[in-house]
C-alpha cells in the first residue's frame, strides 16, 4: 500500500474570536489515497472549508497532524509550503480572482508563478478557458464576468499547472446544471485518465453520487 | 517566478493606482529635483568663481598688503593697526627675493570720473603698465587702442564696461577721448578736489566676471607715477608679486620671505589660499543645501511608506491569493520592492530632469540683467557673473542612487509585512 495522499489524524482547529474559542474542527480523521475522488458534504458552518484549507496547506491545524504525500504540513517552511501549493489545484469557494487581471491573466498568473514561459502559458490559458466555455471572455476582468463565469475562471486557474491534486470548494455552486455537468465530466476525466486525486466540497447530490467516496460533516466532525 | 514577470506584475499594480503612484513619485521628484538644482547651481557658481579667480588672479601671484588685507597669510595673525605703511618702492625689496619674477605696486582709489556730461564713481587704479601687462598678459590686453608701455603723460586705460556699460555699443568713452577724474582729498582740511585730465589710450578687451586683484572691466587705469602725484602719496594699496612658478613650495617660501622682510607687518595672500577657502566655503554650503533637500526626500520616503502600507491593506486579499497559488514569500517581497524601485527610479529620473531644468532657469534669471553700471567697484561686478549650472556625474548618480535607496528603505517594512501574510487570513480579509 502506498502512502496516502492525504492523511489527517485527529485534526482540530480552533479559532479564537476574542476570548471565545470556535471549534471549527473537533477531531477529524481522514485518509485520501492517490487517485481517489472524495466528495465532502454537510450543512453550512460544519467545517468543510476549514478542512479543505488545511488539506490545501493554506492553514495549519491547532492540534493533530496533516500529512500530504507523507509530509507533515506543520513542519514545512515557506518554500516547502509554496512548492506544495503549486502542485495543488485549489478552487476557492469565493473564487478569489485578482480583480485587475483579465480572465486569461488570472489563469496565466499561476503558471508565471511556477516560471512557465510567456508564450506557453498564454496558449495554455486560452486552451483552458475554452475548455470551461469562456473562449469569448478571455480579455474580461472579473468585474465584467458573471458569478458562474468567475467560478469557471477559477476552475481553469486551478487546472493550469496540471495538478495531481485538485481541491474544489463548491465549484458548481453558481453554475447552471449544463455547465456544471461539463465541468464535473472534465474533473472525472482528470481523475480517471491522469490519476489526479480529487476532493470536492459540494451540496449537489448528483455530483456527490459520481464520487468514489463521500464524506459527511457535521459540527466539525466527520459522521 | 521570473524577474521579468515580477516586474511586469509590479508595473501592473502601479498602473492600477496611477494617481496615487503619481503622487508618491512626485514626492521623490521634488526631493531629487531640489538636490540636483541646488547642487548643480552651486557647482556652477563655484566653477565660475574659481575660473574667474584664476583668470583675474593668476595662480602664480601673491598679494602683499599692509596689516589685515585678505588675512590669509601668516602676517594676518600678528598684524595690528600699526603705523606700518606699504610704500610703492617696497617693490624693490620684494624684487630682490628669490623666485620673484616681478613685483608691481597698485594704488586704488574710488573717484568721480566724468565723460563729457556723464559722471560716475569708478575705481582708479594706478599701476605700472609694463609690469601689469607682464603679470596679466591674458587679461590686461587692449581691444582698441594700445596700452602705452612706460608712459609719462596723462594716459588712461579703461575697462570694457567703462567704455560700453550696457553691452549694447552705447559708448561712454573711446580711444582718444578725454576723461576727467575728480578725487576728493579728505586727508587735509578743508578737503580739496583734485582733477586729473587724461586721454584714453586703450579700451581693454572684455574680461568678464569679476576679479579680486587682477584687471577688471569696471576700472580706470592710470600710470603709477601719475597716480602717485595725483593722489599725493608714496603708499600703495597692495603689491602684486609674480613668482617664477606656482608650485606650492615656491608660494610658501616666498610668502615667508616677504613676511620676514617686513617683520610680520604685511599680509601675504596667495590665490591658491583664496581658492581653497572658497572651495571649503562651497563644500560647507553644499552639504547644508543637500541636507535641506535630503529632508524633503525623507518626507517623500515617509510618503512612500504610508502609501505602501495603505496599498498593503487594500491588497491583503491579493497577497493571500498569490501565496495560495504557491508564490514564495520572497517573491511577494520582491514584487513590493520592485514597485518601490519603479517609483524611486521614475522619481529620480524625473527629479534629475526637472532639477536640471530648474537650475538652468534659475541660472538664467541670475545671470541676466546685463550691464547696469553701478559703483563700478569690484564687488558690484560680482552681480554680473554668468552661472552655468554643472551636473557632475557624482551628483547625477548620487541623486539616482539616493532616490532609489530612500524608496526601497521605506518600502522594506511594508514589503516585509506583505510577505509575512498568511494565506487563509489574507483570503478571509474583506
Ligand atoms: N477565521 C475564522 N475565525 C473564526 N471562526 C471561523 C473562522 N473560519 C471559520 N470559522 C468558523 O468555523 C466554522 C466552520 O467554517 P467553514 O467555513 O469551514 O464552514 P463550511 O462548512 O465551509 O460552511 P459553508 O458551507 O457555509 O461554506 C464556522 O462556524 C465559522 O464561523
Ligand atoms: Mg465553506
Amino acid at each position: 500500500m502506498t502512502t496516502p495522499v492525504v492523511e489527517r489524524t485527529n485534526v482540530k482547529k480552533t479559532y479564537m474570536l476574542g476570548k471565545v474559542p470556535v471549534n471549527a474542527l473537533q477531531g477529524v480523521n481522514l485518509k485520501v489515497e492517490k487517485g481517489d475522488f472524495v466528495a465532502i458534504s454537510g450543512p453550512s458552518g460544519s467545517g468543510k472549508s476549514t478542512l479543505l484549507n488545511m488539506i490545501g496547506a493554506l492553514d495549519k491545524p491547532t492540534e493533530g497532524k496533516v500529512f500530504i504525500e507523507g509530509v507533515n504540513v506543520s513542519t514545512l517552511n515557506d518554500n516547502g509550503l509554496a512548492d506544495l501549493r503549486r502542485r495543488i489545484g485549489f478552487v476557492f469557494q469565493f473564487f478569489n480572482l485578482i480583480p485587475r487581471l483579465t480572465a486569461r491573466g488570472n489563469v496565466e498568473l499561476t503558471m508565471s508563478i511556477t516560471g512557465l514561459g510567456r508564450d506557453e502559458r498564454r496558449k495554455r490559458a486560452e486552451g483552458l478557458l475554452e475548455t470551461v466555455g469562456l473562449k469569448e471572455r478571455v480579455n474580461h476582468k472579473p468585474a465584467e464576468l458573471s458569478g458562474g463565469e468567475r467560478q469557471r475562471v477559477a476552475i481553469a486557474r486551478a487546472l493550469a499547472n496540471n495538478p495531481k491534486f485538485l481541491l474544489m470548494d463548491e465549484p458548481t455552486g453558481n453554475i447552471d446544471s449544463k455547465t456544471a455537468k461539463e465541468i464535473i465530466e472534465l474533473v472525472m476525466r482528470l481523475n480517471e485518465e491522469k490519476g489526479a486525486t480529487i476532493i470536492i466540497v459540494t451540496h449537489d447530490q448528483q455530483i456527490a453520487s459520481q464520487a468514489k467516496r463521500t464524506v459527511q460533516m457535521l459540527d466539525g466532525l466527520i459522521v | 517566478m521570473k524577474v521579468s514577470d515580477v516586474l511586469s506584475y509590479a508595473f501592473g499594480a502601479i498602473r492600477l493606482r496611477k494617481l496615487r503612484a503619481g503622487l508618491t513619485t512626485l514626492g521623490v521628484v521634488i526631493g531629487i529635483a531640489a538636490i540636483v538644482a541646488l547642487l548643480s547651481i552651486s557647482q556652477g557658481l563655484q566653477d565660475t568663481i574659481t575660473e574667474q579667480l584664476q583668470t583675474g588672479f593668476a595662480t602664480d601671484t601673491l598679494i602683499v598688503s599692509a596689516g589685515g588685507g585678505f588675512g590669509m597669510g601668516p602676517g594676518a595673525m600678528t598684524a595690528t593697526e600699526s603705523d606700518f605703511k606699504l610704500l610703492i618702492n617696497y617693490t624693490q625689496i620684494i624684487n630682490e627675493l628669490e623666485n620673484v619674477r616681478v613685483a608691481v605696486a597698485i594704488i586704488q582709489k574710488a573717484s568721480y570720473v566724468k565723460f563729457g556730461e556723464r559722471e560716475f564713481i569708478l575705481t582708479i587704479v594706478g599701476v605700472n603698465f609694463t609690469k601689469y601687462t607682464n603679470i596679466y598678459s591674458s587679461t590686461f590686453v587692449a581691444e582698441t587702442g594700445e596700452i602705452p608701455l612706460d608712459p609719462e603723460n596723462e594716459t588712461v586705460v579703461v575697462g570694457k564696461r567703462v567704455s560700453d556699460p550696457w553691452k549694447n555699443g552705447t559708448s561712454f568713452c573711446d580711444v582718444d577721448d578725454t576723461v576727467e577724474i575728480i578725487w576728493t582729498n579728505a586727508s587735509r582740511l578743508p578737503p580739496k578736489n583734485e582733477t586729473y585730465v587724461g586721454h584714453v589710450a586703450a579700451v581693454l578687451k572684455e574680461i568678464g566676471g569679476f576679479s579680486l586683484t587682477g584687471p577688471s572691466d569696471f576700472s580706470v587705469y592710470i600710470p603709477i607715477s601719475q597716480a602717485q602725484s595725483f593722489f599725493g602719496t608714496d603708499e600703495c594699496d597692495m603689491i602684486i608679486v609674480q613668482l617664477e612658478n606656482d608650485d606650492e613650495a615656491t608660494i610658501e617660501s616666498v610668502s615667508e620671505a616677504i613676511d620676514e622682510a617686513f617683520s610680520g607687518q604685511v599680509s601675504v595672500t596667495s590665490s591658491t589660499a583664496v581658492l581653497d577657502i572658497i572651495s571649503s566655503v562651497f563644500s560647507t554650503v553644499e552639504i547644508f543645501l543637500a541636507g535641506i533637500a535630503a529632508i524633503s526626500l525623507l518626507v517623500a520616503g515617509i510618503g512612500i511608506m504610508n502609501i505602501m502600507i495603505v496599498s498593503l491593506m487594500e491588497r491583503t486579499r491579493e497577497i493571500g491569493i498569490l501565496k495560495a497559488l504557491g508564490m514564495k514569500s520572497r517573491t511577494v517581497l520582491l514584487i513590493f520592492l520592485s514597485e518601490a524601485v519603479i517609483v524611486g527610479l521614475m522619481g529620480a529620473a524625473f527629479g534629475i530632469a526637472s532639477g536640471w531644468g530648474l537650475a538652468n532657469v534659475v541660472a538664467r534669471v541670475f545671470s541676466g540683467g546685463g550691464g547696469f553700471m553701478g559703483a563700478g567697484n569690484h564687488a558690484a561686478a560680482a552681480g554680473r557673473m554668468t552661472i552655468t549650472p554643472v551636473l557632475t556625474p557624482t551628483v547625477f548618480l548620487g541623486a539616482l542612487a539616493f532616490g532609489l535607496i530612500v524608496s526601497v528603505i521605506f518600502a522594506l517594512y511594508p514589503a516585509w509585512r506583505a510577505s509575512k501574510l498568511k494565506p487563509v487570513e489574507a483570503l478571509r480579509y474583506e
